[in-house]
Parts: structure tokens; C-alpha cells; sequence
């Protein structure tokens, strides 16, 4: 997920904590939704407040990537096939298809497309449509963001079902086919000459909202009246406010102007929670941000030493001090708790017990041959346990992370120095390998089999000095590559679980990164005019606004109080 | 004439080195605009996201950087921009017209107001030397001018925005306030910029001031100040026409270059306040290598600061006839 930070230099950065500390200071606000009167008994005026960090620009197209495009269409305005829920072991519900099935030994996807469903100019929603946006997306690969043609061979429509046939059993692609793809009327987008560049300032979708209308401070999302799913949308009107930085922001939700936030506030209990009894927040986990060691430097191509590493860290203190506690500690397995428990391989993890154990760590090194020199670090072989590790400047949680990580591998005989770089320097240096050691996150999924394919797949690798998609560590490792496409092609939960738990022994074991907080979903929610929201007991979205398409599902549930 | 050819001369060897300067520089810059992209969303895109995005933008275009410089100087002289890519798929002229006239309307106006109300308190202020303005304002605008920009702002937002809730701190304009050019939404505008502009004049407005005092005692002090009042002129000819007519000179060319630089926006501002506007553009360009829109802004305010120093030459001509023969 795209991190919510405080993303600031210099003075900027003075500024956040002391408008932080004056507010906090200073008590006021309400939250109280405005009234507004909508189409088919929607009513109440929603606000977002949500720090994109930039002006909206009015463009439409969902194909485009990231919150200039997908992130304000996905869901609310045009809809996917499915959805899959990212907090529920990938459950899936309907969404434009009603049902789907598996066959052909897991190479072929058949979805049922629902009936009645329209788009916003009236047109009927069909199976054409749906088979339409998949060719196209052939048709245009620079629309294809999920890569999902790399895959596929064919999609055809028969009747009401939409056939789609794999090269090989994709199962895991079900997640990007169902729930990431938005559906696009063939009869406006048949016409477009070269829909990577189509604005879609007017956007025809299927979906509960229309768009009325947009300026490059704020989109108005107002009920669609004739919304395929009765009785829906609750909301008549959602005003998404552009924010490009967090201060104006945080205290937007602080002040009750605003009732959905998306973004990390410092200290949040006394500048939100504080505020009102109806303010809320809940933080999700969903992948981790990870110690990231480049496999073909000498040192750390030495497994010892980085399970040494893995030992020498207290997670827990690095959250608290580097996360103001917001983001929880993350653990060896790789796998996020609380959302992904039931994947933890707990026999495995008692079994290398990875908790802060300095001493331990100080052993590992020893048994492998090393010796402490007089400077306090450990050397074997003339080669010196001291590196530098790059990380972004600007992620001042991450710097202060950082700082705490440093100390600590020092206590036990290993040199680090952080390398402050700019975000884009920072990732160009990450994927082309040109770097000792990283501080960075990676994608995930609706299961953790998405993150562990990220890291461990060595077909997302490269040689160093070419750019690796997302296995930045180099790591490659055959049986490893077999496990992950073993997944690929069962869908049975017991299997899928097992090559899951055989991933997390790769970790532990291998340490091929090393797990340090885990990147939660930011979400601050405040009840006094709405209900409906996610909650720990009913996650059924990912609850911030910028996921997508779950804003739409959110969307979806949320209902004015009488 | 003459001296007008040169300067103009010089104008477009400047600019020539600026537009150069500024095709290249960004392209020293590590990383690629797909790479930027990645950084912004990583976690959202999935590595094979990347190759998409290179075919968007075109990253992977075996052009020669000299024929790329061609087509650039091409385009910045018929004035098309291209595509922005992180606004994509928005032309870079429509993503700056957004931005622009929030710039020039809060940020321009504010530097003539400053110029003005600065100088003229200090006209008054060298006049009456000792005198109650003098005393009271130039002490006071030095703390003012001294405390950094964000942090008056800030105050105003806590004060007025917060606490008294006497005016709107954040945006532009009211979120559901329609654009058009009514009255009740040019209120609205003028309401919405009444405290970012304030907090910029007490910050800047100093500056005037002081130079233009100290200028005021200097040019009294000359020959044909006394001159004058030998002469027996009204005071108040003697005050503008001889005295500050003569001491404005040296802070011309300061404000002619503000002013050109006002189209580079005032990123705090924007940022304290969430105004919309060219700075915090200008800033994300740079971070995102979006070259397309950096190259457009670039060229803006070079423009915008040699056009400006160029008229400042001129008035400064006119007003004085010595700097003529120069």
C-alpha cells in the first residue's frame, strides 16, 4: 500500500509538530455530516480527508496508475468483476459477476455476469463489455497495469459468461482479474482512438457514483439514481478534498470536517481520538517493511549473518520508537498478524524463536568464524561486518526507524550507516541493486503467498545493474521458484497452506530479508453521522480511502444515522 | 534605443542559456519518471507495473539526447509543453492554467501590495525621521520580516481559523462551491485568500520598508534635496518627487525580480495552507521527473524573471537618465 508519511524536509517538517502541538492544545470540533438531498433517498454529505500530496487533475481513466486515475474510479465509479477482500483470507463476493468457476485443470476462468446492471448513460451492462475491457487491455499493454495478458491467452464471451483461458493454472491471477480490473462501457471506449492518453473527464461507469463535478481542489461524487443494486447508495453526496500535505489534512478530521481519514497523524490519540467520542481509528496491517540485505555482497551472502541480524533487532521498540507505535513490530515469518494469523506458521517460528536476542546473534557470528577487531566490529577473513544501508529521507518514521536499527546491530558487532536518499534515487538504486543494504516495503495481497512471490520469485529478479521487478535482494533459489508456482495451480486451502507455511520455512531459515514493522491500512473513521464502517470484528474492506476498489465496497456500506 | 537593443540582446542570450539549462538539467537526475512513479505508489504498483509505465511515458525512446534537444527547443518556442506524466494523462498547458491564476492572484497581488505599503511607510518613515511612524514601524516590521513565514501562518490558522473561526484556512475556495464568475464564488475566493495573503505581507513587507527608509536618509542628505527646499517647494513635491523619486531606485530592480518570481509560487504558503498553486507543482515535478512539467515551469519563470528585469531596466531609464550612457 502507498504509504501515508510525513513527508516533509526542513522547515516543513518544524512546522507539522508544532501546528501538531498547537492543535492539540486547542479543543474543538464536532463531526456532524451536513444534510444534502440526493437521488433515490440518499442523503448526507460524506467528506474525505485524505493526503494524496497533489492537486487532482480531473482525469478519469482507471487504467491510469495510482490516485490520479484507479485510485478515484476504482469502485465507486467503475467496478470490478468481484471483489476480493484483502483482511478476509481473499473472500470473495459478487460485484458485476454473480458467480465464477474454475476448470481445465485450473486453466480456464469462467465468470457469470450479473443481469440489470446499467451504466450510468443507460446503456445495459453485458458479457460484451466485460470481454471488451479484458481485449483491450491486450489491444493497449500500457494499459495492462496487473500484467495480466502475461498470463492469459484468450478471453471470450459466451451468453452471460466470460471465458477466460490461461497459458499455464494462474490461480493466484484470480485476485487481479476479478477485483483489479475495472469494467468500461465498449460502446464509449470502442471509439477511442488510443485510450492510454483518454482523459475520461466524464466517466461512464457502472458503478454508485457519478462524478459532478471536479476541480482540481475537489471531486464531488454525487449518488448515481439509477444504480444497478437497490436501495444503494445510502450517501448522496462524497466531497474527496485534495491535500498535498498532511497538516491541513489531520486537522481537517480533527476539526469534524471531514469523517473518513486516510493518513498517518502523530500522536493520534491526543490530536483525534481526544477530539470526540465518535473518532475512531483502526489500522490493519498488510505488508511489511523489511531490513533488505543485497545477497551479492560479501558479508551478507552469509546466511549466518543475516539470521544473526534477524536476532539482534527488537522489532517491537523499533515500532514504537520509528512508528510512534502505530505500526505493530513485524515478525521472521513474513507473515502480517493480525490479518494473516491463520497463515502464521507458529511450530516453525517457535522452532528459530526470532525474538530480540542479542547474545544469540553475538554466537551465530562467532560459530561462523568471525572475530570481533578492537573496533567492536566483527571481521572474518579481513572482510569487515560494516555496510550502509539506503532509505528514504524523506520518511522521517522510517529515518528514525533507521536510527534505532543502527544501534542495535552496533551492540552486537555489525557497523551500519544510513544513506538518506531521495524516494526516486532511493528505488532506482533498489532495483538495480546498487546498494549493501535497504529499508523498504513490498506489495501485498489477499494472501501471503503475494508478498512471498514479490520477494522470493526469482523471475522478479535481475542481474545486478538491471532493474529487478521486486526480488531487489537477488534472491534465487529453484525449489523455492517450484513452491510459489505450485500454489499457482491449486486452489485448495489446505494445499495453498502448506506451500505457505513450506515459504515461511524458507524465510526463517534462508532470511533472505528480514521483517521489521508492518505497513498498516491508515484509517480514521468518526460515527456521529455514519455507520457502517469496517471494524477489527467486520473487516470487510480495506478501509482506506485511497484502496481500491474497497473504497467503493466502503462506500457501499456506509449509511446515514437517522 | 540603443540601450534598449542591448539589454533586449542580452535578454535572448539569457534565455537561450536558461531553456538549455533546463532541458539537461533534469535529465542528470537518477531514476526515470517510471521509477518516480513506482517510488510514489510502491505497495499499490506490482513490479510488472514498470513496464507499462515505461511504454506510457515513453522512457525507453532510443532517441539521441541532441535530437531530443532539437524537438525540445521546437516545442518551447510554439509553446507545446506535451503530456505532463504525473498529472498524466493531462496536457502539461492545462495542468498549469489550474494552477496559475491562484498563483498570480494571492501571490502577485500580495508583492504589489508589499512594494507599495512597504515603500511608503518608509518614504514617510526617511521624511519625518525620528518621527512616531519612524519609531514605531521599522523596529517592529524587523521582527516581523524576521519571523519565518510558516510560522505566522500557522498562528493565523490557529487564531483566526481555529479559535475565532473568523475565516477559512484551508483550499482556495469552499469544497462545494461551483467555479464561475459570480459573486458569490469570488467572495468566497477573496475570503479564502485573506489569510494566506495577510501572513505573507507581514513577512515580506519589512524588507521595503527598511531598504527604502535608509535610501530616504541617504538621498535627504544630497545637494538637491536642500536644493529644493531652498528653492521653497511644497514639502510633498520635495518628499516624492526629489526625494523618494531617487531613493526607489535601487529597490526597483529587487522588486522587479520578485515579481518574476511570483510565477515561481510560494510553496510554504501552499503548503500551510493547502492553496492550490505553481509551487508545490513546481516541487512535485522535481520529485516525479516530470520533465515535461518542470521544463514548462522553468521556462515560466525565466521568462517571467527576465521580461520583469527588463522593464526594471527600462523604468529605471526613464527615472534616471545617468544609467542611459551605461
Amino acid at each position: 500500500m502507498r504509504r501515508r508519511r510525513i513527508f516533509l524536509t526542513g522547515a516543513a517538517a518544524l512546522l507539522a509538530t508544532a501546528l501538531t502541538a498547537a492543535l492539540a492544545a486547542c479543543s474543538s470540533g464536532h463531526g456532524s455530516a451536513s444534510s444534502g438531498s440526493g437521488a433515490s433517498g440518499a442523503s448526507g454529505t460524506l467528506t474525505i480527508s485524505n493526503e494524496q500530496g497533489t492537486q487532482w487533475n480531473c482525469s478519469f481513466n482507471p487504467f491510469n496508475p495510482g490516485d490520479l486515475g484507479q485510485g478515484v474510479t476504482m469502485g465507486q465509479v467503475y467496478e470490478p468483476l468481484m471483489f476480493v477482500d484483502t483482511l478476509q483470507n481473499a473472500k470473495v463476493t459478487p460485484w458485476l459477476a454473480s458467480s465464477y468457476a474454475w476448470g481445465a485443470g485450473n486453466k480456464t476462468l469462467t465468470f457469470t455476469i450479473q443481469q440489470g446492471v446499467t451504466f450510468s448513460d443507460g446503456t445495459p451492462m453485458t458479457a460484451a463489455d466485460v470481454a471488451f475491457t479484458f481485449n483491450l487491455l491486450k489491444k493497449f499493454p500500457a494499459l495492462d497495469i496487473n500484467a495480466v495478458w502475461s498470463v492469459l491467452s484468450s478471453v471470450a464471451q459466451q451468453g452471460d459468461n466470460v471465458t477466460m483461458t490461461f497459458k499455464a493454472p494462474s490461480v493466484p491471477y484470480f485476485y487481479y482479474i476479478a477485483d483489479q480490473i475495472p469494467i468500461v462501457p465498449e460502446h464509449i471506449w470502442s471509439k477511442i482512438a488510443n485510450p492510454v492518453t483518454y482523459a475520461d473527464s466524464k466517466p461512464v461507469g457502472t458503478g454508485a457514483y457519478l462524478v459532478s463535478p471536479c476541480t482540481a481542489q475537489n471531486i464531488t461524487y454525487v449518488a448515481n439514481p439509477h444504480y444497478w443494486q437497490k436501495g444503494e447508495p445510502k450517501i448522496a453526496k462524497v466531497l474527496y478534498p485534495a491535500f498535498t500535505s498532511n497538516d491541513p489534512a489531520n486537522t481537517y478530521l480533527a476539526t469534524g470536517q471531514a469523517q473518513w481519514g486516510s493518513q498517518f497523524i502523530p500522536n493520534i490519540d491526543q490530536f483525534y481520538t481526544s477530539k470526540s467520542k465518535d473518532n475512531h481509528y483502526w489500522f490493519p496491517p498488510i505488508a511489511n517493511v523489511s531490513l533488505i540485505p543485497n545477497l551479492t555482497v560479501p558479508g551478507l551472502s552469509d546466511v549466518a549473518v543475516r539470521q544473526a541480524m534477524a536476532y539482534a533487532l527488537d522489532r517491537d521498540k523499533i515500532a514504537s520508537v520509528g512508528e510512534y507505535g502505530e505500526e505493530p513490530g513485524a515478525n521472521q515469518n513474513g507473515v502480517d498478524t493480525p490479518t494473516f494469523s491463520a497463515w502464521l506458521d507458529t511450530a516453525d517460528a517457535a522452532k528459530y524463536n526470532y525474538g530480540y536476542n542479542p547474545a544469540k546473534a553475538q554466537s551465530l557470528l562467532t560459530a561462523d568464524g568471525y572475530v570481533k577487531g578492537s573496533d567492536g566490529i566483527y571481521a572474518k577473513n579481513g572482510q569487515k561486518l560494516s555496510f550502509t544501508v539506503i532509505n528514504i529521507g524523506g520518511y522521517s518514521d522510517w529515518v528514525a526507524s533507521m536510527s534505532v536499527i543502527q544501534s542495535e546491530l552496533k551492540a552486537v558487532g555489525i557497523g551500519l550507516s544510513p544513506d538518506n536518499l531521495a524516494q526516486t534515487d532511493d528505488l532506482a538504486k533498489l532495483q538495480s541493486g546498487d546498494y549493501q543494504l535497504a529499508y523498504y516495503a513490498q506489495t501485498s495481497g489477499p494472501t501471503p503467498y503475494y508478498e512471498f512471490r514479490q520477494w522470493l520469485y526469482s523471475g522478479n529478479s535481475a542481474p545486478i545493474g538491471k532493474q529487478a521487478a521486486s526480488n531487489w535482494e537477488r534472491y534465487n533459489n529453484p525449489a523455492t521458484d517450484k513452491l510459489l508456482a505450485s500454489y499457482a495451480t491449486t486452489t485448495d486451502s489446505a494445499t495453498q497452506h502448506g506451500i505457505v507455511n513450506q515459504l515461511q520455512q524458507v524465510v526463517l531459515s534462508d532470511v533472505p530479508y528480514i521483517p521489521i514493522t508492518e505497513e498498516v491500512g491508515w484509517f480514521q473513521y468518526n460515527t456521529a453521522s455514519f455507520t457502517g464502517w469496517p471494524t477489527p470484528a467486520n473487516p470487510y474492506a480495506l478501509p482506506a480511502a485511497y484502496a481500491y476498489p474497497d473504497m467503493g465496497q466502503v462506500l457501499l456500506h456506509l449509511a446515514p444515522k437517522s | 534605443m540603443r540601450f534598449i537593443l542591448r539589454r533586449a540582446g542580452f535578454f535572448v542570450l539569457t534565455l537561450w542559456a536558461a531553456v538549455t539549462l533546463n532541458f539537461f538539467l533534469p535529465r542528470l537526475m537518477p531514476g526515470n519518471p517510471a521509477i518516480a512513479m513506482m517510488a510514489r505508489f510502491h505497495g499499490r504498483l506490482t513490479g510488472q507495473a514498470l513496464a507499462s509505465l515505461e511504454t506510457i511515458f515513453g522512457v525507453n525512446t532510443h532517441q539521441s539526447l541532441l535530437s531530443q534537444y532539437w524537438h525540445y527547443l521546437g516545442d518551447m518556442a510554439t509553446g507545446n509543453f506535451g503530456t505532463s506524466l504525473f498529472f498524466y494523462p493531462s496536457p502539461v498547458g492545462q495542468v498549469v492554467r489550474s494552477a496559475i491564476p491562484w498563483t498570480l492572484g494571492l501571490v502577485g497581488v500580495t508583492t504589489i501590495l508589499a512594494f507599495i505599503l512597504g515603500t511608503g511607510v518608509g518614504i514617510v518613515g526617511g521624511w519625518r525621521r525620528g518621527g512616531l511612524i519612524d519609531s514605531v514601524a521599522p523596529p517592529l516590521l524587523v521582527i516581523t520580516s524576521a519571523i519565518p513565514y510558516f510560522w505566522v501562518g500557522m498562528m493565523f490558522i490557529l487564531v483566526f481559523g481555529l479559535k475565532l473561526q473568523w475565516l477559512p484556512w484551508s483550499g482556495g475556495a469552499d469544497l462545494a462551491a461551483t467555479p464561475g464568475w459570480d459573486a458569490g464564488y469570488i467572495g468566497n475566493v477573496v475570503e479564502h485568500a485573506i489569510l494566506p495573503a495577510l501572513a505573507l505581507l507581514v513577512t515580506t513587507i519589512g524588507t521595503w520598508t527598511l531598504t527604502m527608509r535608509n535610501n530616504m536618509v541617504t538621498t535627504l542628505a544630497e545637494d538637491y534635496v536642500r536644493m529644493a527646499r531652498a528653492k521653497g517647494l511644497p514639502t510633498r513635491r520635495i518628499m516624492l518627487d526629489y526625494a523618494a523619486r531617487n531613493a526607489v531606485l535601487p529597490n526597483l530592480t529587487g522588486f522587479a525580480m520578485s515579481l518574476g518570481f511570483v510565477v515561481g509560487g510560494a510553496i510554504l504558503i501552499e503548503y500551510v495552507f493547502n492553496y492550490p498553486g505553481v509551487g508545490y507543482m513546481l516541487l512535485q515535478a522535481v520529485e516525479n521527473e516530470d520533465y515535461p512539467l518542470m521544463q514548462a515551469l522553468f521556462l515560466l519563470i525565466t521568462l517571467a524573471v527576465l521580461v520583469a528585469i527588463l522593464l526594471a531596466d527600462i523604468v529605471t531609464a526613464v527615472f534616471d537618465p545617468r544609467t542611459r550612457t551605461a
